[in-house]
């Protein structure tokens, strides 16, 4: 601060230095603007002590003149200085008390900020996608109202199959065009056949989509379900490559630590085939309500492709092998979060939208 | 399919336990879905010896029973009139549990003290026997467990049966796959059969007219039987595999099938008539009453057994009710047939009527079978029902079912499996499963095995049925797990589903919640919405078998699965609902089988927009909410030139009811719902909607491209005109956008104001100019000059004037 700065030549002048000190005091002393401004006029005011004491210095003997006015200037400029410096601090400490005042209660809620969601089948069938796509598979579709012919023939599923009854497939009434083979899919697998028809080997997709079953709904039936399907057709495609495909994939999306199991089963258009259990995701595999007490839960059905299958689409299956998997993205998604009911699912309650 | 391991260890060994065994043949292909214990509703009771029978003192129809239960003796007041000395008899002593619930306390009866009681059998819950007490037949032990004299200790394992594997649905088949899974031998059952003459063929004659659907049908003529109980051995094993004991006859036919998997039927011989078996399809018009008690019309599809009069059985489903064996039978025709399953099938389905037979005959019989499980039958009536067997079989083999021969390469199986194989462990596992290896041939990559196939698994029809069968034995788990080796693959997402993506994603973003409704729609919705059908399609897709009227149409639209959903959350009073869908909707096409399937994207947004807040009040949806998504999600996906026209849909709001265009072209609508259709549906008014067919937005992206940002100062002004009420604001942004030259960098509309001092019909619009050049300070004037022209050209349009 210069008011530190006092030279020598000041202590000549007592004064001078008293001005100063009283000066010091008064600035210090002022606790608002207003009062700092009144301490202002006091000292270099029209009538302030320093102004009077500058003009007393021309009825000084001439030889002190200059020097007594050299000192008083440089007091002024002291003095103005001083007075800046304390105004600033006076308008900080201002600012500050102003602030203080504005308090908040921080706990109030935010301001409304609308949000959303996406659907948790979406979540997951765009989770099982991108596994897929990470192993080097693409996404392919078909449409949800099929052929019998696609659903189940080219799948080798015989003519006299019950799941073809009418109390298991909805069919659609298609007398307009003269035909009685039209349904709703009863499972994502007519993709394979679009897809291979469509398409030479190599080929690796997985087909997400809806797919209808003529269920009355219950706690873990829905006329209307999701599945995603898998097809890889390449040379030397093993059943071996279908287990670490699927071990790849199930602990990607339910953790490293979980087992898989492959026991054998039938479908018609696999062969050989397997159902597919991983540890339960709940207990881990001590055994639990939600296992049966097994420890484990079928996910998916899979196996490698039934040669018939490739004679439908014309592949050549001495050359090629392939293995197919389907999986009930509902189920995968009820597992996974702890959802009791399929039929919430579909409700769309928001309460329920709303959690993920 | 229900297998007792006390009856299978009759067959083949079981050196491991029941859970050890599930788990193997779990993970062979025949899942085990449950392990029950048998027998521990016997627990407590004792075998106990009568020792000594007096007459109760107060009592004419009940006795005093001495019993001796081993360690001690006691008494048991009795009222059955079978009791007699030295027989043996199940004994429940105070505190047993009855199967019934009820348990057994001490009780004094007309005086004398009864220390427990003697069970008849249906007390015990194993027949509805309850004349007498039941004797024990086995040699035991007074004082023996109850459940272990009788075997009652037993447990079943519940299988599920693929339906590939008729072979498993048996005793013997399942000891077959148990030796294959465990390495154990099995042991076939060895019996004798004693033929008495004349031979049967003097008295039965089969004929078979429709050989397309029985291949085969073996008869024997057993005489001389008296219709009883079946021995206690062979009721309980029937009961643990789910069959209820009937008689001695009808016991040891279905006993038989559940031991060789052939189903068998027994007809009392003397209700035949001429002893003439014909197997023949129904005629016309045709129609008998099976077992059951119901008459059933038959098609002519339908196959029959029948005698010279009519139908005697419905072939390989049920026998009739008139040759029914009965107390009175004595001669019975044995049954052991071959027939077609597809078409047993059908008439299972057709009739309604499914049995343990035609549950059998449909997934496929053995056709060599058929002599010996009627050898089978016919030794048990002889040891059990006193049965006299007339010489010989009376064998119709109408075709002959040869066993099948297959090549089996060993590399292929190496390869399609993924483990390396041996011809040696090959021949062995398809050995242990009874098919015989025939020969080994070096071919072209290894050894080739000759493979024939007995006709019990006639789902072994092809070389990569075998490689199934080395699979599953040799074990999946035993299988590695790798990874396809090619890696000529590359995974992503087309750009459609990509941009599928990134407008759930963005529909999110801005406050949506995606829901997924069921597809299936009612032709009241459609009539709702639409009553005369200008909008939505004709003729929908509509289901043949619905589950209800409700669900009836597979949606043209998205639109009433987002209002359902809206209602449902209304009715739960989540009132502010704020829903998105992406989603198939399904349109015919003209001549084509199967509709067009666009991917549609629709919107519906009910109550506040922004709720009451501390800080604020509600905002409620309205048609601008609604709009300002769309444009900030056109925008957000790069679509170009979205806008909306108006156009009237029959179910929105006249006044608000828009197409959406982008590139011109129509993609959709959007607009507030009718009021007579949010009254119809039970639904809150103002609720706004729109739908729109994705692709045709994702043909109007563009990528986006840089435009030059002013690097001078821009200059901005406020132009606010009073034009005509009908004069639409996008008109004049389009005009002053198009007026404003090069210097105008950007045009805002801010305000609408309406007021007196406009006049009627008058509305005043105002916009905030932006003006720069990209090459120098633009001066005033420059700026000035442009907005005049902008002004003039909107006075001489729209007869716009100033606003001062
Ligand atoms: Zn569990």
């Amino acid at each position: 601060m210069a008011a530190e700065k006092v030279n020598d030549q000041e202590r000549d002048n007592p004064e001078m230095v008293a001005l100063r000190e009283e000066a010091l005091a008064a600035l210090s002393k002022a606790a608002s603007l207003a009062e700092l401004e009144e301490a202002r006029v006091a000292f270099l005011g029209r009538k302030g002590k320093l102004t009077s004491l500058l003009q007393g210095i021309k009825d000084l003997p001439p030889q002190d003149r200059r020097r007594a006015g050299m000192m008083a200037n440089r007091l002024k400029g002291w003095l103005e200085q001083a007075i800046d410096e304390r105004e600033k601090e006076l308008r900080r400490m201002e600012l500050e008390a102003g602030l203080r005042g504005e308090r908040l209660d921080v706990t109030l809620p935010g301001r409304h900020v609308t949000y959303g969601s996406r659907h948790l089948i979406s979540s997951i069938i765009e989770e099982i996608e991108d596994i897929f796509i990470a192993m080097g598979y693409r996404v392919a579709e078909g449409p949800e109202v099929e052929l019998d012919y696609y659903n189940f023939e080219a799948l080798n599923t015989p003519e006299w199959h019950p799941s073809k009854s009418l109390q298991d497939t909805f069919y659609v009434d298609a007398s307009a065009v003269g035909r009685e083979d039209v349904l709703l899919r009863t499972h994502t697998s007519p993709v394979q056949i679009r897809v291979m028809e469509s398409t030479s080997p190599p080929l690796y997709v997985i087909a997400p989509g809806k797919a209808y079953r003529h269920d009355v709904p219950d706690a873990t039936h829905s006329p209307m379900f999701h599945q995603v399907e898998g097809l890889a057709v390449d040379e030397r495609i093993s059943l071996a490559d279908l287990k670490g495909t699927l071990e790849f994939f199930a602990k990607r999306m339910f953790g490293e630590d979980r087992a898989v199991r492959f026991r054998p089963h039938f479908f018609p258009f696999t062969e050989p085939s397997a159902e597919v259990d991983v540890s339960c995701i709940i207990c881990g595999g001590k055994g639990c309500r939600v296992c049966k007490g097994t420890g484990w839960l079928e996910i998916l059905g899979a196996g490698m492709v039934d040669p018939n299958v490739f004679g439908y689409v014309g592949y050549d299956a001495e050359r090629y092998s392939g293995f197919a998997f389907g999986m009930g993205v509902d189920r995968i998604a009820m597992l996974k979060y702890g959802v009791p009911d399929i039929r919430y699912l579909f409700d769309n309650d928001l309460r329920l939208l709303a959690q993920f | 399919m229900r297998v007792s391991l006390q009856w299978l260890s009759e067959y083949v060994e079981l050196a491991i336990d029941a859970y050890e065994l599930a788990e193997r043949l779990t993970m062979a292909g025949t899942a085990v879905e449950g392990v029950e214990k048998l027998g521990n509703e016997l627990d407590g009771m004792l075998v106990g010896r009568v020792l000594e029978v007096t007459p109760h003192p107060h009592a004419d129809r009940l006795r005093v029973c001495r019993v001796d239960l081993g360690e001690r003796s006691v008494d048991i007041v009795c009222g059955a009139p079978n009791v007699r000395p030295g027989m043996l008899a199940p004994v429940a002593p105070p505190g047993t549990r009855l199967p019934d619930g009820s348990t057994i306390g001490e009780a004094v009866i007309r005086g004398v003290a009864s220390k427990g009681m003697l069970l008849s059998e249906r007390e015990l819950g194993i027949s509805e026997q309850a004349a007498g007490i039941m004797e024990l037949e086995e040699a035991a032990e007074p004082g023996f467990p109850l459940k272990k004299a009788l075997g009652a200790e037993d447990t079943v394992l519940v299988l599920e049966v693929t339906p590939n594997r008729p072979d498993c649905l048996c005793m013997l088949g399942m000891a077959r796959e148990v030796s294959a899974v465990t390495g154990a031998r099995m042991r076939r059952p060895h019996f004798q059969l004693k033929e008495d003459d004349p031979p049967a063929a003097d008295d039965v004659r089969v004929d078979i007219i429709d050989s397309d659907l029985c291949s085969r049908y073996s008869a024997r003529l057993i005489e001389g039987l008296e219709i009883a109980a079946s021995p206690w051995w062979m009721r309980r094993r029937l009961r643990a595999a789910g069959v209820r004991p009937i008689n001695n006859v009808v016991d040891i036919t279905n006993y038989v099938m559940l031991e060789t998997g052939q189903p068998l039927h027994a007809f009392d011989f003397d209700l035949l008539k001429d002893g003439n078996i014909i197997v023949r399809r129904a005629l016309a018009g045709e129609s008998m009453v099976t077992l059951d008690g119901v008459e059933r019309r038959l098609s002519p599809e339908d196959l029959l057994i029948c005698d010279p009069r009519g139908p005697v059985a419905l072939a390989g489903v049920m026998g009739g009710e008139h040759t029914e064996i009965n107390e009175a039978t004595t001669r019975v025709l044995l049954e052991s047939a071959h027939f077609d399953p597809a078409n047993i099938m059908r008439t299972s389905r057709q009739q309604g009527l499914s049995s343990e037979a035609s549950y059998r005959f449909e997934r496929g019989v053995d056709p060599s079978g058929c002599a010996r499980a009627a050898d089978r039958a016919a030794y048990f009536m002889r040891e059990l029902a006193g049965g006299r067997i007339r010489r010989g079989v009376i064998d119709a083999r109408a075709r002959e079912i040869a066993p099948l021969r297959l090549s089996f390469r060993v590399e292929r199986a190496s390869k399609l499996i993924g483990i390396a194989l041996e011809a040696k462990e090959a021949r062995r596992v398809l050995q242990s499963l009874e098919l015989e290896v025939t020969a080994e041939k070096a071919g072209e990559r290894g050894a080739v095995l000759e493979v024939e196939v007995p006709t019990f698994r006639p789902d072994l029809e092809r070389e990569i049925d075998l490689v199934e069968e080395i699979a599953r034995i040799h074990g999946y788990q035993n299988v590695p797990s790798t990874l396809p080796s090619s890696s000529a693959r590359v995974g992503t997402l087309t750009p459609g589903q990509r941009f599928k993506r990134e407008a759930a994603r963005v529909m999110c973003g801005l406050g949506l919640h995606e829901a997924v409704t069921v597809s299936f729609i009612s032709e009241a919705w459609m009539d709702r919405l639409d009553p005369a059908r200008e909008w939505l399609p004709r003729f929908p897709v509509r289901l043949r078998n619905p589950l209800s009227e409700e669900n009836a149409v597979m949606r043209p639209s998205l639109l009433p699965g987002l209002l359902e959903a809206v209602r449902f959350n209304v009715n739960r009073r989540v009132s502010d609902v704020h829903l998105y869908e992406l989603g198939r909707v399904f349109l015919p096409q003209e001549g084509e089988a199967l509709p067009r399937e666009p991917l549609m994207l629709a919107c519906a947004l009910a109550g506040d927009w922004v709720p009451k807040q501390w800080s604020g009040d509600a905002e409620a949806v309205d048609f601008f909410t609604l709009k300002g998504i769309m444009e900030r999600m056109a925008s957000s996906l790069m679509v170009q030139e979205f806008s909306l026209q108006r156009e009237e849909l029959p179910f929105l709001h006249p006044s608000q009811s828009c197409a959406v265009l982008v590139k011109g072209e129509k993609a959709g609508f959007m607009g507030t719902l009718h009021p007579r259709v949010c009254d119809h549906a039970d639904l809150p008014r103002n609720i706004a909607v729109m739908e729109i067919e994705l692709s045709l937005f994702e043909a109007a992206r563009l990528e986006p491209h840089f435009r030059e940002i002013p690097r001078f100062p821009t200059l901005q002004m406020d132009l606010a005109v009073v034009v005509d009420e009908e004069i639409e604001a996008s008109a004049l942004e389009k005009a002053i956008r198009e007026t404003g030259g090069e210097l105008l960098y950007e045009a805002r509309l801010f305000d609408l104001y309406r007021g007196e001092q406009l006049g009627e019909g008058k509305k005043s619009l105002a916009f905030n100019l932006v003006f720069c050049a990209m090459d120098r300070t633009l001066r005033d004037e420059e700026a000035r000059a442009s907005f005049e022209v902008i002004v003039t050209a909107l006075r001489e349009r729209f007869g716009a004037r100033l606003r001062a």
